[in-house]
């Protein structure tokens, strides 16, 4: 499915809107794939991390960027790949099993000589609301 | 909840038969294989790069794992196989974070044993151009700093992405990872 149109935000979108969040599960299988965790079993293997202290196995904090990456691309469309910045910071970890949902909201918006730079305070929680990833996206948009 | 219950709880997230537990102890005592921390793997200027090949078949396994679908970046599809794709460049593209990836894999010598128990705790990404499925960059990692910061050992990275066939510059990257 393309990316919906009516979610984007544009030069005109005022401060303080919040971005449509999404909804992952942890799911250890995925966090265990060869391409993503494979390498280290603390991501995937629950007798291992167990052993390491962990009460689960955890998610690497690249899928939770990962995730705040398709909200930004499902709101900025084509300006994502281009002269934009993410900035992110893992300050928990996500287990497995949890729900982590992303979260986005405009706090800045300054005139640039090609069009508006706007900036979006990002992060992810779970489903107690407790802060997984924290950050902030720029991104340059037409006039 | 009792320790027992945690635990118990914790396997069934990946039940096993036991010659499917026997594979996967067998796989790790692989992985346990003696290694350097990344903190003395590496000396700050140290310089490496690697290319890789953003394979249409890449792009999908790297989205599948995060369940992001944006047909952008299809440029493998069931039944037809290879397709040019379709995105507002032309052709696929792949995801913006996807080169930030591989990073690691570029960062600390790929041929030693892997440290196991690094975290990856910190990037400022740089996404400067759309990359093409299909494209081979060039991924050049440079130690800049290595730091504690409350009794924990940081080693911090700046990284750049360029294609290997015109030089273009397609993102840059300042990382941390907290090493044992």
């Amino acid at each position: 499915m393309a990316p919906d149109q009516t979610l984007r935000i544009n030069a005109s979108t005022p401060i303080g809107t919040e971005l449509e969040p999404i909804k992952k599960r942890a799911l250890i299988q995925l966090m265990g794939s060869r391409l993503w965790g494979r390498f280290n079993p603390n991501h995937w293997d629950p007798e291992y991390a167990l052993s390491t202290g962990l009460s689960a196995p955890i998610q690497t904090g690249e899928m939770n960027s990962a995730y705040i990456t398709e909200m930004c691309v499902n709101h900025f469309g084509e300006h994502l790949f281009q002269n934009a910045r993410i900035v992110c910071k893992y300050i928990a970890s996500t287990l497995a099993d949890e729900i982590i949902t992303t979260h986005g909201i405009v706090t800045e918006k300054e005139t640039v000589g090609e069009g508006c730079r706007i900036k979006v305070d990002v992060w992810c929680d779970n489903e107690l609301g407790e802060k997984k990833t924290v950050g902030w996206v720029e991104v340059t948009l037409p006039n | 909840m009792t320790s027992v219950n945690k635990e118990q709880d914790a396997r069934e997230l990946r039940p096993l038969t036991p010659i499917q537990r026997a594979q996967t102890r067998e796989f790790i005592r692989e992985l346990e294989h003696e290694c350097q921390t990344y903190w003395d793997m590496v000396d700050v200027g140290d310089t490496l790069c690697r290319e890789l090949h953003l394979t249409p078949e890449l792009i999908i396994l790297y989205s599948d794992g995060v369940e992001d679908f944006n047909p952008w970046y299809e440029a493998w599809r069931m039944n037809s196989w290879q397709i040019e794709g379709e995105s507002p460049f032309g052709g696929a593209i792949v995801p913006p974070l996807l080169v930030s990836h591989f990073i690691l894999s570029v960062q600390f010598d790929h041929t030693k044993p892997f440290a196991i128990g690094s975290i990856h705790t910190y990037h400022d990404s740089k996404i400067v151009a759309p990359i093409k499925v299909g494209a081979t960059v060039r991924i050049t990692t440079r130690a800049i700093e290595k730091f504690e910061k409350r009794g924990r050992r940081y080693v911090r990275h700046e990284a750049e992405v360029i294609d290997v066939n015109n030089g273009a510059l397609y993102f840059q990257e300042t990382r941390d990872i907290l090493s044992l």
